[in-house]
């Protein structure tokens, strides 16, 4: 409590000190006068031998005090007091760095909710993902013969686990009409081995895993089970059917578990030894046969193994099945990668996405910054006679360091707090982004903690970097020329040029930014006004999975060949057809291919393309043309010729020359069956709006089944109004048939196709708009100072009988030759960044308009900027400027 | 170190120690007499002196200053490592014995 103390203590001590010093001084003088000298003489010759009375005073008192936080704060108040004299520098600098840093803030946030967000697992650092590889494909999944080879024969993970989404037909009750739910199939180590403690009842256990189709359990997602079972916790330990079989609720799993993907909320986890029975037909056992490759493996690393060791344990095991299993595993080995690279994998375009995003936001803050640190320097300028006074006065060096310092972290303090505005206002406008699916995708942005200390300390760093400079410059000012001179500005030429460069380095860069956003958003127009290629009004879309109910192979088939048939006879319905994927969907399909004739490059022996199973009759639903050869018939069934219909851009990749018509390509690999190209559709969009021309593969559906399918219904009125028909009309051939993603076309596209590229357009733009409005401030801020330093000059010129517009001029050339510099830099740096962008985009290659555009805006804008300080210079009266001094 | 050694001697006031302290050091240290009173100060917090108001010779109110038991020994322990020192000073200048 001693500190208590010496805060009591210090106004007396003040007072005491004072009074010692006074009576040094006067026992000083005494003496001296005893010895003779005059009493003038005696007070100076004291004085000056005592020292500086002040310091002496001030450091005295600092004894006592609890000095480093005192002077903070005092330096701080200080801080405030002179940022609220000087409201403008104020707004300008806060409100720049605000921007700067809740741009960054949102980006990272929008980022992390993409792609960065950990595993919600313990330690999600130790977590790796292990993927097949073959030549032909560099990142597979695992099939469960070779998973449990891995994890009983590697000794570098402290747990392997595999997985596998799958839909389930759940109902509490028996006689319950089942929802369709989606889960994971899990190996039973999953929970012990990430670490994830269930929060009732218990997770599986390791024999619960063993005997194929013995131990019926399912422990129960926690959204799931809150938002859809009530939140019962009497659930536990009672029975639950899942595809019409008898499980028992053994748990419900944390709130924050996601699974094994940081997006998807499954409803359920059932042991992968449950999934024979769980199937619809006995021989879809994915238990056995090593070419079944369905699942995703994921291991924790044991603590002192690396990856590169881990991987090349893995290595060797694969090598030993690659010997032992020729006909699965020929050419197939294993590869680790992190979860981050795993994810980069999964969806490159994200990926892209977020780079690009990322970077234009670390423009915006490099343009915030340079905009706060001009403000700095330019203050820093103006205050060189404060500083020289208050060093004059026997202020300390590091003190006054200190308080300027003081003023830079207040700087960025009031511009990290006002930041977290813009970020929560980016935030909440990105969170808008939502995935129309029954599958409960869930993708939330949120205001993410690291982003904002991140963006804080790089806003800190350079306040203070900038603050520290002129600081540190000042401080060390010859004082006496400062204080005789009235201008407080020597001319030092270079200072200014320093301050140029950043002027031209931010218009440069706000015209890269609009450049870019111009482009997107030119872009995306020609995307849209060009449409999908496909039809998107007057369609209405369901989908099924009858083996979720226990339909074999053929019952399905059937099933789909009924609704159909039906689904054409219902009123209100012009044409239907079915589809494996729906265009746009986040879950595309993708098969291999060789193409015949086609040299495939040395390493592989195959080309993935996305392809889809249709029906004779989509590409007329679809309004999909057919612009060479022909569509799918009833004829091209199981036994008929195989045949494909490739899309334009696919048969200009694999034969340039000459006709696709009558082209084979093998399906899977070279030893794969020949599939004879019948015909050549127009090439549309597949995955989203703003691709490039991807390669399409159509395949007919007799000859590729599948159990999941989408029907597409084309309505003579509005779609909408054929929902409640189907519906009637499917229960009428099996009551029980589980119906998901209900919804039309114009919906659906809307969503996917239109919202989200014009989300991303109108992030571009705002950052290209808060660039240039920085921009803006900072020519703004730099001619203004410059005008005010030659104001005495200008008072000269116009005495010597230069008229306001000659001064004007001579200003406005100044802003001009700066933005024009700028604009020149920037330019070049568009035509840059405009080959990146051509890399993610179907932008139109070189936009000249968007150039045209924006050039001349940015010029204008910037010239504004410069017009102002110029009309206050042409205002410049003479008399008072020379009379100023 | 040197403002302990002095008052060693008996209690004494700012003033008289800046004189004594100059007069001592043969006026080789050019010190400036303000920056005494920092020092006594930081030896006043470390407990090492007490300060009382007493009156000087020439009958002025002053603060007299007096060394306390914490700091002799402070003074010893602090006499004992400049000893230290400057042998080690001493040692190091002496000529390398072969």
């Amino acid at each position: 409590m001693k500190w208590i103390n010496n805060f009591v203590r210090r106004r007396g001590v003040d007072r005491e000190l004072d009074q010692e010093v006074e009576a040094h001084l006067e026992e000083k003088m005494a003496d001296l006068m005893d010895d003779g000298m005059p009493e003038r003489e005696a007070r100076q010759k004291a004085r000056r031998e005592f020292g500086n009375v002040a310091l002496c005073r001030q450091e005295s008192r600092e004894v006592w005090r609890w000095v480093w936080l005192e002077t903070l704060l005092q330096d701080l108040r200080y801080a405030v007091r002179m940022l609220r004299k000087n409201p403008e520098f104020t707004l300008v600098a806060v409100l720049s760095l605000a921007i700067g840093i809740g741009v960054n803030s949102a980006m990272f946030s929008l980022a992390d909710g993409l792609l960065l967000r950990p595993l919600s697992v313990l330690r999600p650092g130790e977590v790796v993902t292990v993927v097949s590889k073959t030549p032909s494909d560099p990142s597979g999944n695992l099939s469960y013969r070779d998973y449990v080879d891995f994890r009983d024969r590697s000794r570098s993970f402290a747990g392997l686990v595999a997985y596998s989404m799958s839909s389930f037909g759940f109902s509490a009750q028996p006689g319950e009409s089942p929802r369709m739910k989606v889960g994971f199939l899990v190996s039973g180590n999953l929970f012990r081995a990430m670490g994830v403690e269930p929060e009732l009842g218990r997770g599986f256990l390791p024999e619960e895993d063993r005997a194929p189709g013995r131990d019926a359990v399912v422990v129960l997602g926690h959204d799931f089970w809150e938002k859809e079972l009530g939140a019962d916790p009497s659930l536990v330990g009672r029975k639950a059917r899942l595809n019409g079989i008898e499980f028992t609720v053994i748990g419900v799993a944390p709130e924050r578990f996601t699974g094994m993907n940081q997006y998807l909320r499954p409803a359920l986890f059932v042991p992968l030894a449950m999934a024979p029975r769980l199937a619809a037909n006995a021989e879809d056992n994915i238990l056995e046969g090593r070419g079944r490759r369905g699942l995703s493996v994921k291991g924790r690393l044991r603590a002192g193994t690396n990856m590169a060791q881990a991987q090349a344990e893995l290595v060797t095991i694969a090598k030993g099945l690659e010997r032992a299993y020729p006909d699965t595993n020929r050419d197939r080995s294993v590869a680790l990668t992190t979860e981050l690279q795993a994810r980069i994998d999964d969806s490159p375009s994200d990926a892209a996405l977020i780079v690009m995003l990322m970077t234009l936001a670390g423009l915006v803050l490099l343009v915030a910054c340079a905009n706060v640190a001009n403000l700095l320097l330019s203050r820093a300028r103006v205050r060189t006679r404060e500083i020289a006074i208050r060093l004059a006065i026997g202020a300390g060096r590091m003190r006054l360091i200190r308080q300027l310092l003081a003023e830079s972290l207040a700087i960025a303090l009031a511009g990290g707090l006002a930041s977290l505005l813009f970020a929560y206002a980016g935030t909440a406008f990105m969170d808008r982004i939502r995935i129309p699916s029954d599958i409960p995708i869930v993708f939330s942005v949120k205001l993410d903690q690291r982003a904002l200390w991140f963006s804080l300390a790089v806003s800190l760093a350079s306040t203070v970097l900038f603050g520290l400079v002129p600081a540190l410059q000042a401080s060390r000012t010859n004082l006496l020329p400062v204080l005789k001179a009235t201008d407080a500005d020597s001319a030092r030429k270079q200072r200014l040029w320093g301050r140029s460069t950043l002027v031209v380095a931010q218009v440069a860069l706000s015209l890269v930014l609009m450049v870019v956003a111009a482009m997107l958003f030119r872009g995306f127009r020609a995307d849209l006004m060009g449409g999908p290629g496909f039809r998107t009004d007057h369609l209405a879309m369901m989908s099924f999975d009858p083996t979720l109910v226990h339909y074999n192979d053929a019952q399905a088939q059937q099933f789909y060949k009924d609704l159909r048939q039906r689904a054409l006879a219902t009123p209100g319905v012009k044409s239907a057809a079915l589809t494996m994927v729906t265009p746009m969907a986040p879950n595309q399909h993708q098969v291999n291919v060789a193409p015949e004739g086609y040299q495939l490059p040395k390493d592989r022996n195959s080309v993935q393309v996305f392809a889809d199973a249709i029906d004779d009759r989509y590409f007329d639903t679809m309004a999909i043309p057919i612009v060479r050869g022909r569509g799918f018939r009833e004829a091209d069934t199981a036994a008929a010729p195989r045949v494909a219909v490739v899309n334009e851009q696919l048969a200009k990749h694999y034969w340039p020359s000459g006709n696709a018509i009558g082209k084979r390509l093998r399906l899977d690999d070279l030893k794969g069956p020949w599939v004879e190209v019948v015909g050549v559709a127009k090439t549309s969009k597949y995955l989203w709006i703003g691709e490039p021309p991807t390669e399409f593969l159509y395949l007919p559906l007799a000859q590729r089944p599948n159990s999941y399918m989408t029907l597409v219904a084309e309505s003579f009125g509005d779609a909408a109004a054929l929902v409640a028909p189907l519906h009637e009309m499917v229960r009428g051939l099996d009551p029980n048939q589980p119906i998901y993603d209900v919804r039309t076309m114009t919906d659906f596209y809307e969503a996917r196709a239109i919202s989200i590229p014009n989300m991303i357009n109108q992030m571009v733009a705002a950052m290209g708009l808060v660039g240039l409005l920085l921009a803006m401030i900072g020519l703004y801020g730099l001619m203004a100072y410059s005008v005010a330093r030659r104001t005495r000059e200008i008072g000269i010129r116009m005495a010597i009988g230069a008229n306001r517009g000659l001064v004007a001029r001579m200003v406005l050339r100044q802003g001009f030759i700066l933005a024009l510099t700028g604009l020149a830099i920037g330019l070049a740096a568009s035509f840059a960044a405009e080959t990146g962008v051509n890399a993610v985009f179907s932008t139109t290659g070189r936009d000249p308009l968007a150039y045209l555009l924006v050039a001349p805006a940015l010029l204008a804008v910037t010239m504004l900027a410069a017009w102002a300080p110029a009309h206050r210079a042409s205002r410049v009266d003479p008399m008072r400027a020379l009379r100023d001094e | 170190m040197m403002v302990l050694q002095t008052l060693r001697g008996g209690p004494m006031h700012g003033y008289a120690l800046a004189q004594i302290i100059k007069r001592n050091s043969g006026d080789l240290l050019e010190i400036e007499e303000g920056s005494l009173y920092p020092a006594l100060q930081r030896m006043l917090k470390a407990g090492w002196l007490t300060a009382a108001w007493g009156l000087s010779a020439r009958n002025r109110r002053v603060r007299v200053y007096k060394i306390t038991a914490t700091g002799r020994k402070q003074l010893e322990r602090k006499v004992s490592s400049f000893d230290r020192m400057l042998e080690g000073i001493a040692r190091a200048m002496r000529p390398i014995e072969s």
